[in-house]
């Protein structure tokens, strides 16, 4: 290839990084002038993602629109984009939901009003600038091809996302005189503790980055990051991992992306962090930063350590369906509104993972869908949540109730988000359970028999929430409760209508996702086991 | 060992003078004793002192003690020198005038912030 | 010659003496020396300046002297890098005394540019509050004065100032520059004085606190002595083993270096003297002890804390940055010229202190409440890092520990500026609990705190990432896999503080009687604006610096 050819990717992150600095850099003062800014960016960014989607062909090369610069010769390290179908998917959900998680949080940071206003310190062009930093961040994540640059933002991405749990709470979790007090305290700890969780994963990963740079550099002469480099070298027989060495750097990398996911028990950063940030953060969280997580285990994992990943299958699918049940139970006994959405979330990232480490190639479809079609579900029902609870001022589920007889179309929108949640079918995450399902029976039955009462588990903690908050007579402080507002329904009803158009025609997503994981699958040297059961799923799949 | 015997015997002769020295004194010297003999001898000063506010020796001493340290030091390099003045020849003489003059620095220092001034 | 011959000679002139009997003149090369050079004399000329200058136009001249000096030695150590003197021309000087090579000069030019920094935050004026008209430093007005004393308050009121700190900064530059390219043990110690004696002093002379400035500058010259008498013994008895004090040498004139790899021509009589291997052992251990020391390792980091914190702050940060990076420039030539053939003997104990340093520094910084103190506990955990790309003995090594080091000094420099900065009625409130809620006083300040704190911390994109990747990196690839996850979990832990304070910082409620952000000069501003520079520099483009490192990364013999 000669010439100069557009750097579609790195503008595509670039733009959101831009705009994190123009929003930082309006005055404080002009609030309204640094949302516009930001959404504008955040809007700019979608753009140039769907011309990623657009020029990305599904059968071509593994890696598209690939960039390759010199960067830290020293190191090995490389400045090399490229994505494949996992990736462009979810660069795409990144992109789609920021804009939505701007509107929805339009007012987060606005100065609060209150008997002691200007108390704490909210700069709204904080706020906005840190969303955008995030964005930037995860969408070079999931561009990278080159492990040191992926771990790079993988970790940085932790600065912002700190600042935007611990610096932007809402205000709904104490009662008392030092209710203020009481939020800060806690938001400050679930801050600290999302950012020590990370950061120890983090750091055991540096180790295995830099045991993977001790390894390649001794076999093939100059040490090297690039993935496509590696899976050559190791392809040509001129790499080769011991089964010790390959089986430790795995673990390091595994361990963080597990924290990151979060895996069963690595999880327990996720609840206090989704509870203490406000509701567009939270799907900030779990929506797009945690599927940098899976993302990483397909890519990563998976790739350079396919010997490894087989041996630790077991142990992963088992702390997988683990995570299903212990989350969807423990999302039955919450008292919280967010809480229960957090663990709701720890169950869905068990059937990622299951997914993911299934090893077949309906289950690996299933899990990059889910990631997909959790993000929109999970962003649906946060945010109305959010709204909920912005207007009552509490996130307490008893301090709710017969809303759907003041504001109906919240409520509606409520239950069509949590109807998504349980994989309702005809909504776009049932598609991906289904796949997730069929693809674990195949190769482990008794894990996907187990895995299968999640969803019974789901179907009861979305419905009793739905039935205590929305349902029954009006309570105390629910009366003059107003509907959405115009901002909110524009939030809320494209993602709705995503969620019911992914659920009837998943194929666009599916035509992307599947030659990606067929790679991946190869990799690994995995075939699909059971013919009979394949069938099946080849129709549900159509 | 031969080689060592001088040191000793000159080892020998000085421990000799000293311990005949005081000997010597204690049997021949007139005893009358004050509390001033009785104290340990501190360049002048009270060995233990008590003065108001609370017993910190004025810095002149200090400053006394570091000049005179300071030349003393130097001696230490003019003499040798001086012995082997033509055998280290223009290279020397460059050397030790470049020495000097840096002791004459600090001495320009000391004498123009008031260092020898008493009071 | 007779006696009488002798008693003649010295009575007749030069002339008559048969150029036989004339002492050889050694063979100095001054324009290689160039940069110790002008820094000494810059030295002295500010010595004039301070004893003929009237007051008021002190300051100014010795800023400027300062300044120039710091400048014009810088100009020549790239000239003499340009002119190869860091590769192919690399050779050793001044009868074998000092080194002029690729870590010698990247070393030296790097202390340079840590001692101009450290210049302005030494004469920055506009923090402390205006005192009977004048505008006064960090320095006491008057070091004799007894604190607290009459002396003492006439001093503050005629308007005095220490200006003689710039001539000490730049005595103890020229030790430092000396200190890592010191090829002979003596030079070596004779460097470790010329930089230790100003330093003591420097950290005695605080303008607030005198009296736990002048403890901290009695423990560290206490602690300090002590060190240069283990340093002192040890070579004492290198030299018994090996009868030189020279790194290296040649066959015939074997330096310590050829004596332990064999590959000495020595005499008979020689080969019966020397030798002795326990001398070299406990010789070794001793003079390695004195070196870490003034690195700060743990078992020998007692007087870091304590100093730090007591000594005057833009002392400290000087102190902090320039001592760390001499004392490992040594340390590491000592351990790769003259001891790599003992590496077996002392990479084992280097691990262990490397692995105590590591985890000590970031456990005990957990608990501090100062945050000079706390920054203190973190030189100590860094210096573990360091020593970590030190047992390394690879080219790697070296070129990366010297590349954290520069990391590391100038994120050091800029994070005690910024400490300067914060102040109440006492001078500067250095309690961790008057900088809860600074993020909303000053955001800009804390903004920058915290990315040196993050760089400290080793998150990616800061120049801290870099280094600490590049360290442990040469340490992993030398097979010190366990040194590199012990590592790694120091950081964790590490991380744990640095997040503290930024948690304070940002998330905690103000007090009411809090500190004030003062508003610096230029000069502290620039030293800040650096350390931001530096931090976010080679964090995200560390590639030439890199490159300087490995081209830089190898010693003369």
């Amino acid at each position: 290839m000669s010439g100069f050819t557009f750097p579609l990717l790195t503008v595509t992150a670039a733009v959101p990084a831009i705009g994190a600095i123009a929003t930082a850099a309006v005055p404080a003062a002009r609030r309204t002038a640094a949302k516009w800014l930001a959404l504008a960016f955040s809007v700019a960014t979608l753009a140039l993602a769907a011309v990623v989607t657009g020029r990305f062909s599904p059968g071509g090369a593994r890696y598209q629109l690939t960039e390759s610069h010199a960067w830290i010769r020293d190191f090995g390290v490389r400045y090399e984009l490229g994505v494949d179908g996992i990736a462009v998917v979810l660069i795409l959900l990144t992109a789609v939901l920021v804009p939505f998680v701007m509107l929805a949080g339009w007012h987060d940071a606005d100065p609060l009003e209150g008997p002691v206003p200007n108390r704490r310190w909210r700069p709204t062009n904080g706020f906005f600038a840190l969303i955008l930093a995030v964005e930037a961040m995860v969408v070079i994540s999931f561009e990278a091809t080159d492990v040191f640059l992926f771990y790079i933002f993988f970790e940085a991405m932790l600065v912002p996302m700190y600042f935007l749990i611990g610096g932007f709470g809402d205000r709904a979790g104490a009662t008392g005189d030092d209710a203020e007090e009481q939020d800060a305290r806690q938001r400050t700890y679930a801050a600290v503790k999302f950012l020590l969780y990370n950061l120890v994963g983090g750091l055991i990963m540096l180790a295995a980055v830099i045991g993977l740079y001790a390894v390649t550099a001794r076999q093939l002469g100059t040490g090297t990051f690039s993935l496509p480099e590696i899976l050559r070298a190791r392809a040509d027989g001129r790499l080769h991992f011991s089964t010790s060495s390959e089986r430790w750097i795995f673990l390091g990398f595994f361990f963080a992306f597990a924290v990151k996911a979060p895996l069963w028990p690595l999880h327990t950063w996720l609840p206090n962090a989704m509870t203490e940030a406000t509701a567009p953060v939270a799907v900030l969280i779990t929506a797009v930063v945690d599927k940098v997580g899976t993302f990483a285990m397909l890519r990563y994992c998976l790739q350079l350590f396919p010997e490894a990943s087989k041996w630790a299958t077991p142990v992963i699918a088992v702390l997988a369906v683990i995570g299903i049940l212990y989350g969807a139970l423990l999302a039955v006994g919450q008292r919280d509104i967010k809480r229960l959405i957090a663990y709701a979330s720890i169950s869905h990232f068990g059937f990622i993972i299951l997914g993911i480490f299934a090893m077949t190639s309906q289950a690996q479809s299933g899990a990059t869908l889910y990631m997909v079609n959790h993000g929109i579900s999970t962003a649906a029902l946060l945010l109305v949540a959010g709204f909920l609870i912005t207007r009552r001022g509490s996130r307490r589920i008893a301090d709710f109730g017969g809303v759907q007889k003041v504001a109906p179309v919240l409520a509606g929108t409520f239950l069509i988000g949590g109807l998504a949640t349980l994989s309702l079918p005809g909504l776009a995450p049932f598609v991906s359970e289904f796949l997730v399902l069929v693809g674990t029976f195949t190769r482990y039955p008794v894990l996907g028999i187990l895995a299968t009462v999640g969803i019974v588990l789901a179907a009861l903690y979305v419905l009793v929430l739905y039935q205590r908050t929305m349902t029954g007579p009006v309570k105390a402080g629910i009366e003059g409760m107003k509907d959405l507002k115009v901002r909110e329904l524009l939030v809320v009803a494209p993602l709705i209508a995503l969620l019911l158009f992914l659920g009837v025609y998943p194929k666009p997503l599916t035509d992307v996702i599947n030659p990606a994981v067929k790679d991946t699958l190869s990799d690994v040297h995995r075939t699909d086991p059971a013919p009979q059961i394949n069938a099946v799923a080849k129709e549900t799949a159509k | 060992m031969n080689a060592y015997a001088p040191i000793l015997v000159l080892g020998g002769l000085g421990a000799g003078f000293a311990i005949f020295s005081v000997i010597t004194a204690s049997l021949t010297g007139p005893k009358r004793y004050n509390r001033a003999k009785l104290e340990a001898y501190e360049c002048g000063i009270e060995p233990t002192p008590q003065p108001a506010g609370g017993g910190r020796f004025p810095i002149k001493y200090y400053l006394t003690a570091m000049l005179f340290i300071v030349f003393d030091i130097e001696i230490v390099f003019l003499y040798p020198w001086a012995v082997s003045f033509d055998a280290l020849g223009l290279f020397g003489l460059v050397e030790m005038l470049l020495f000097v003059l840096t002791v004459f620095v600090a001495y320009a220092y000391v004498w123009r912030r008031g260092g020898l001034e008493w009071d | 010659m007779s006696a009488t011959a002798v008693v003649h000679s010295l009575l007749t002139s030069a002339a008559a003496t048969p150029a036989a009997d004339r002492i050889p003149t050694p063979h100095i090369e001054y324009a290689q020396l160039s940069p110790v050079l002008i820094v000494l004399g810059t030295a002295t000329v500010g010595v004039l300046a301070e004893a003929f200058l009237p007051r008021r136009s002190r300051y100014w001249a010795q800023l400027g002297i300062t300044v120039v000096g710091l400048a014009a030695a810088f100009a020549a150590i790239i000239a003499l890098a340009a002119d190869g003197y860091a590769t192919t021309r690399a050779h050793i000087a001044a009868m074998g005394a000092v080194a002029v090579d690729g870590p010698a000069l990247f070393l030296q030019g790097t202390i340079v540019l840590i001692a101009l920094v450290a210049a302005f935050t030494f004469a920055e004026r506009r923090l402390d509050p205006v005192a009977h008209g004048n505008r006064v430093d960090s320095f006491a007005a008057q070091g004799s004065a007894v604190p607290g004393s009459p002396q003492e308050m006439k001093a503050v009121r005629a308007g005095f100032t220490t200006t003689e700190v710039f001539p000490l900064l730049l005595f103890a530059v020229g030790g430092m520059m000396i200190f890592p390219a010191a090829n002979d043990l003596l030079t070596l110690f004779v460097s470790l004085e010329v930089f230790s004696l100003p330093l003591y002093l420097l950290c005695a002379l605080a303008r607030r606190r005198r009296l736990m400035s002048q403890e901290a500058a009695v423990k560290y010259f206490l602690l300090g002595a002590f060190s240069s008498a283990f340093l002192l013994f040890g070579i004492a008895l290198l030299y018994g083993y090996a009868g030189t004090v020279a790194y290296t040498g040649t066959a015939t004139a074997p330096g310590i270096a050829q004596v332990i790899d064999g590959s000495a021509n020595l005499t008979p009589a020689l080969a019966n003297s020397t030798g002795n291997d326990a001398l070299l052992l406990i010789g070794g251990a001793m003079v390695i002890m004195g070196l870490l020391f003034k690195v700060g390792a743990v078992p020998f980091h007692q007087w870091t804390p304590d100093v730090y914190q007591g000594a005057p702050t833009p002392v400290t940060g000087f102190m902090a940055a320039a001592t760390k990076v001499a004392a490992f420039g040594a340390l590491l030539r000592l351990l790769y010229v003259v001891l790599p053939g003992m590496r077996w003997d002392w990479r084992p104990v280097m691990w262990g202190v490397a692995i105590v340093t590591m985890v000590i520094g970031a456990i005990v910084a957990v608990t501090q409440t100062d945050v000079k103190r706390l920054l203190a506990y973190s030189s100590i955990a860094h210096a573990g890092f360091l020593l970590a790309g030190v047992i390394a003995v690879s080219p790697s090594g070296v070129s990366s520990v010297l590349f954290y080091l520069v990391a590391y000094s100038f994120v050091t420099l800029g994070g005690f500026a910024v400490v300067t900065l914060v102040r109440d009625a006492g001078g500067e409130a250095t309690h961790l609990s008057k900088w809860a809620g600074l993020g909303r006083r000053s955001p800009l300040v804390a903004a920058v705190f915290a990315v040196f704190l993050l760089s400290f911390a080793g998150i990616p994109l800061t120049a801290g990432f870099a280094g600490k990747f590049a360290v442990f990196q040469a340490a992993a690839q030398a097979g010190a896999v366990p040194l590199v996850v012990i590592g790694v979990i120091a950081s964790a832990i590490a991380a744990f503080f640095y997040i503290r304070v930024i948690v304070m910082m940002f998330f905690s409620e103000p007090q009411p009687d809090g500190p004030t952000v003062a508003i610096p000069s230029p000069l502290t501003s620039s030293a800040i604006a650096i350390g931001v520079v530096v931090t976010l520099v080679l964090g995200v483009a560390p590639q030439y610096f890199l490159d300087l490192a490995g081209k830089a990364g190898v010693f003369v013999r």
